[in-house]
């Protein structure tokens, strides 16, 4: 399908992609169709493209000049690297809020909650990244600036890609900070939106299960308020949870795109958007590849945390 | 499926970052120096980077690179680009400007050999043998070896353009030897372009440690330089960076040097840096075409010359900051051939709209594409367009603005379908005759719908221009093209915008220079 | 208004939240449609001086070229809001017909138009619509067609789901074997028991539909220049920092019309019995 989809741009990449003097010299415009491949016709490209996808060759970018591959081996690692972080902070944020604002139903609490929440829904991604870079890095200085690492710096010997894994594999604990302190603020700010969308679900969720009569009796039996709110309540709200926070991580993604040019970083948000606004037909298509088996995977991650979570659902 | 997806990894990025999260307060930032030993100069650009083969690479930055790492025969010294001066070879060009020969006076490649009279053969033929960005330069040139240290380059025609074309980076001399081992030919079959990404192969006062197109190159110096001026730093390192993020970078002192800044955005800079402003070689210039078929209305001499008094050319350059001055023709003020100021067009509403009403156009519409991604200096053509949208306005013309990206932008304006275009010309090489192709039927010309003898008074000058011998006499042929240019021809030429360059005020020598924009070898502490 | 009137509207629509956001709501409806008297100078005018902040005659600063920023503000609501409104409402009338025939229909439909729904919710929104809106070139037009490609299966997934649910209830299984053709059905039996939750749907994704829009402007694949956008005048902002009046102002204002989109659209949620409201909410979750 990506293939299709890109194939039908108006721009033609010879032309996009060669200096103003050699687009016009015929010799120059053939030869980058040869070698790009655009001198067949459609279906031949295809089938090409899928023979050396079977391969594990996603071609070349018309842009860098490197193989795809290795390519996204430089921006996948970054965007999953701030997506990791920003998930796991909505999570532990967001449940938290979520339980506490059932749990504190129509009191002040709850209220205030829900307001923020709200709040951070509505909030436009890419507005909240330019405010708080001004704020933090312009204004205070807080804030390290833009990029994964200080400059002079070198990135961790490439293991993993992940800077701060790389780091504390490489016993690099200089590097280690400086790839924290860069990661943070882009993450709260990728955090924002996720957290609203939590704490909303998980407000729901918990006061549903509150309502349930197994919930209802345990407490008539008498049991510690304690106990049935982990081992009721929380448990069988975690489910739906769940299957936000695998949804969230797609928004997480999409926000990724939006904050990742205010912040220069070299993520995949970044690439999908250069690639595809200068018509790099084999990067636009190696982006969608990746983004779909990066869902593969969180889908797989929910699947098998439902196993976990509910004991049901392992039987099926 | 690539490695870096499966889960372990995954997980083990959680476990990191939830270590991280638990000591926010430990993030401190740090010097350049403290990393690692040298000095280190950090230069922050927006990358416009396709490649580090200079065969292959036509991009403002890719030139940078080039000439750090490469060694071109001539070169100009700083930012003066009137006088080719000798840098692998010294030259002497014949009376008729047919041949040039080309004597080496020495280099060594980083690998310790010699830079040979083969290698200089093998390198400007590989660049006309790719048949790439750069191929054009040597368009008609043969290269012949007379011996091991003297190389003939033989034109058919007078090329007094020659010597400052072969001062541009993508006519680096490669070691043919390490090109060839690497799957290197004179030819489109050549394989050699992944490695010369991840090596460099020349005698240039720096070599390539570290690539990539889209965050940052790494140089490092090269300990068998034998050229003039050893450089100071001994690493360099190009980021790629948005400008606001380099504003405020060298600002903080995490970079040296910052190359794209808009006048606009070095206005509140604070800090103790330098700033330095100079006329760019670049020229923003508007196209009306002039097939009626694309053009209609804009294909109306009656409307050209409106359009040339209705703009407000000094309120352009308030957009375009300090340093930017307005090119009387379209040769820019910075090269020999340039008209003098005295005869650039000023604004005169009245006879704009005279012109409007003599040619009995009553309220005519246009529609004004360009390519929003495209930045001269620091300065986007949007807000140029916006301004321009804003001043014919007030004579009564009515233009439509079609932004897009390049990618699709540049696709019309080299088929020639634009009515009217907002375009830049940076000069392939310091030349008049790089603005030949503005003429009907060339390059430039052709998107513009003139096509060949559209004009007839053109056309003795054009052949007059091309045969002289004599630099004088070319300059005055090119002087009277312009004079033609600016009565009827379908362009206008609206600005120059600056070229800003910041630095800390550690750092001296740096200088801005048309065809690399600053040759890292120059810079040194102050 | 009236304190009976208030009263007879259901609880959740009387909840401050509620009134603030449509209070809210109104507010930016009667800004955009009166914007040619409220604001102070002509959102085109290139005449005050250029980036000076905010002040007396300018009360939100000016922007690179001397354009009043209020003004412009002002003005942004007239694209903004019709063109969210008008993205939902096609998304709905879009993702609605196709969800009723797959639901209705059941089998090879179903599974077609399924299919291409879950292909589209396996992508991440921004990116998908980045992607088809460089590919359409930009223009306001082409963002809101590819939003709507990408806005469309959550409803889609909704009308299944209640048509599914309408389509076993005794008195449709009566009209089909009266002899009524499937259309009639559609339209008589069934349009009614579903246009109520999708339109509580609609209302909670016009805030979305609103960030969406602006996103795909401030990447400069929505409004073209010189029309005063919220999302676009952000990113102009992004080019000059110390100016940060050119990028706050307008980014308050989509911050604060989405927030009353979704106050309402929480009200009518649940103001709807639980069973809807939470097949809705799982599919608003998925529309985010």
């Amino acid at each position: 399908m990506t293939f299709v989809l890109t194939n039908l741009v108006p721009g033609d990449p010879a032309t996009a992609n060669l200096g103003e003097q050699a687009s016009s010299d015929p010799a120059a415009v053939a030869e980058y169709r040869r070698q790009h491949g655009l001198d067949q016709p459609l279906p031949i490209q295809y089938a090409r493209y899928l023979e050396d996808l079977a391969r594990g060759d996603l071609g070349q970018s018309q842009q860098s000049h490197q193989p795809v591959l290795t390519d996204l081996r430089a921006a996948v690692p970054a965007t999953m690297e701030l997506a990791a972080l920003a998930i796991l902070l909505s999570l532990l944020v967001g449940v938290a809020s979520g339980v506490v604002s059932a749990l504190h139903r129509n009191r002040l609490g709850d209220h205030v909650l829900r307001v923020l929440s709200l709040l951070f829904v509505s909030m436009p991604t890419f507005w909240l990244a330019l405010v708080a870079f001004y704020v933090f890095f312009d204004q205070l200085g807080w804030a390290a600036g833009s990029g994964r690492l200080d400059p002079g710096v070198t990135a961790p010997a490439n293991v993993t890609g992940l800077y701060t894994v790389d780091a504390v594999l490489a016993g690099q604990w200089f590097t280690f900070w400086n790839a924290v302190s860069h990661l943070i603020l882009p993450a709260l700010v990728l955090t924002a939106h996720t957290v609203g969308l939590l704490t909303r679900f998980t407000r729901s969720a918990v006061l549903e299960v509150l309502s349930q009569d197994y919930v209802r009796s345990a407490r008539a039996k008498g049991l510690p308020e304690r106990t049935v709110l982990v081992h009721y309540v929380l448990r069988g709200a975690l489910v739906p949870v769940i299957t936000v926070a695998g949804l969230a991580f797609g928004a997480l993604l999409s926000g990724t795109v939006l904050v990742e040019s205010i912040f220069a970083w070299p993520g995949l948000g970044g690439y999908a958007f250069r690639s595809a606004t200068t018509f790099d037909l084999p990067a636009v298509m190696g982006v969608g590849l990746v983004i779909g088996t990066i869902y593969l995977f969180v889908n797989l991650a929910v699947d098998v945390l439902y196993g976990v979570i509910d004991p049901r659902a392992r039987v099926q | 499926m690539p490695s870096f997806l499966t889960r372990p990894s995954l997980v083990a990025s959680l476990a990191a970052c939830s270590a991280a999260v638990l000591s926010l307060s430990a993030c401190a930032g740090s010097t350049a120096d403290s990393a690692s030993g040298g000095r280190i100069l950090v230069i922050d650009t927006t990358f416009n980077l396709k490649s580090a083969d200079p065969g292959r690479q036509f991009e403002p930055t890719g030139q940078t690179i080039g000439k750090a790492i490469y060694q071109t025969l001539l070169t100009f010294k700083g930012g003066d680009v009137t006088k080719p001066v000798p840098d692998l070879a010294t030259y002497e060009q014949s009376k008729d400007r047919k041949t040039l020969t080309l004597r080496l006076r020495g280099g060594t490649f980083s690998d310790g050999s010699p830079v040979t009279a083969d290698d200089v053969v093998f390198s400007l033929n590989r660049v006309i043998g790719l048949k790439g960005n750069p191929s054009f330069l040597l368009k008609g040139v043969t290269i012949t070896k007379n011996d091991a240290s003297t190389v003939t380059l033989t034109s058919k025609e007078p090329n007094l353009a020659l010597p400052f074309i072969l001062a541009n980076p993508s006519l680096g001399i490669l070691n043919s030897k390490v090109v060839r081992a690497h799957g290197g030919t004179e030819t489109s079959a050549d394989k050699a372009e992944p490695y010369l990404n991840r090596h460099s192969s020349g005698s240039g006062p720096y070599t390539l440690t570290a690539y990539s197109t889209t965050t940052q190159v790494v140089l490092q110096k090269n300990s068998k330089y034998t050229g003039p001026d050893d450089p100071t730093y001994d690493k360099v390192i190009l980021r790629n960076v948005q400008t606001p993020t380099q504003k405020l970078n060298v600002q903080r002192g995490d970079s040296q040097i910052a190359l794209n800044l808009s006048s606009d955005q070095v206005q509140r800079l604070t800090g103790g840096v330098k700033v330095l402003s100079q006329t760019s070689s670049d020229v923003v210039f508007l196209l009306l075409n002039q097939d009626e078929s694309v053009g209609g209305v804009t294909a109306d001499p009656k409307f050209n010359e409106a359009v040339r008094k209705g703009i407000d050319y000094q309120g352009l350059l308030q957009l375009a900051g300090k340093g930017a001055t307005q090119p009387a023709g379209i040769i820019p003020s910075t090269f020999v051939g340039s008209l003098p100021p005295s005869e650039a067009t000023g604004r005169d509403l009245e006879g704009a709209r005279a012109a409007l009403a003599a040619g009995g156009l009553k309220h005519p519409k246009v529609t004004l594409s360009y390519a929003n991604d495209t930045a001269v200096g620091g300065l986007t053509l949007q807000p140029l367009a916006e301004r321009i949208q804003a001043q014919l306005k007030e004579i009564g013309i009515t233009v439509d603005l079609a932004p897009g990206p390049s990618a699709t932008e540049l696709d019309k304006y080299r088929a020639g379908k634009n009515q009217m275009g907002l375009w830049k010309w940076s000069p392939d090489y310091p030349d008049p005759s790089d603005y030949l192709v503005f003429l009907p039927g060339n390059l430039v010309g052709l998107r513009a719908g003139w096509k060949a003898s559209a004009d007839a008074e053109l056309d003795p000058l054009v052949e007059k221009a091309r045969l002289v011998t004599k630099s004088e006499e070319r300059n005055a042929a090119y002087k009277e093209i312009q004079r033609r240019l600016n009565a009827s021809g379908p362009f206008v030429s609206l600005i120059q915008p600056s070229r800003i360059t910041v630095t800390a005020a550690s750092v001296a020598g740096v200088e801005y220079n048309p065809v690399w924009t600053i040759d890292v070898a120059d810079v040194r502490t102050s | 208004m009236n304190l009976r009137l208030l009263k007879r509207l259901p609880p959740a629509c009387r909840r401050p939240l509620t009134l603030i956001g449509s209070g809210v709501a109104l507010l930016w409806l009667l800004a955009g449609l009166a914007a040619p008297l409220l604001a102070p100078h002509d959102p085109l005018a290139q005449s005050l001086p250029r980036l000076a902040g905010p002040g007396r005659g300018h009360w939100f600063g000016t922007d690179a070229l001397g354009r009043d920023i209020l003004s412009r503000v002002l003005y942004g609501a007239r694209v903004s809001i019709p063109l969210s409104l008008t993205v939902v409402a096609l998304s709905l009338f879009v993702g609605g017909v196709l969800g009723g025939f797959a639901g209705y229909f059941g089998r090879r439909v179903d599974e077609v138009i399924m299919r291409v729904a879950d292909l589209v919710l396996a992508f991440p929104t921004v990116i998908l619509a980045l992607v088809i809106a460089a590919a359409l070139g930009a223009s306001l037009q082409n963002a809101v067609l590819a939003i709507l490609l990408v806005a469309w299966p959550p409803f889609a997934r909704v009308a299944r789901g209640l048509v599914l649910g309408l389509r076993s209830q005794e008195y449709i299984l009566s009209g089909r074997l009266l002899g009524f053709s499937a259309w009639r059905s559609l339209r008589v039996d069934v349009l009614p028991g579903v246009l109520g939750p999708l339109l509580v749907l609609t209302a909670l994704d016009i805030g979305n539909a609103t960030l969406l829009l602006s996103g795909l402007s401030f990447l400069g694949l929505g409004a073209k220049p010189p029309i005063a956008e919220w999302g676009s005048m952000v990113a102009d902002g992004t080019l000059q920092f110390d100016s940060w009046w050119i990028g706050v102002f307008p980014g308050l204002a989509i911050l604060t019309i989405v927030l009353a989109f979704n106050f309402l659209g929480d009200a009518l949620r649940d103001a709807l019995d639980p069973g809807t409201a939470k097949t809705i909410g799982t599919a608003k979750e998925h529309a985010a």
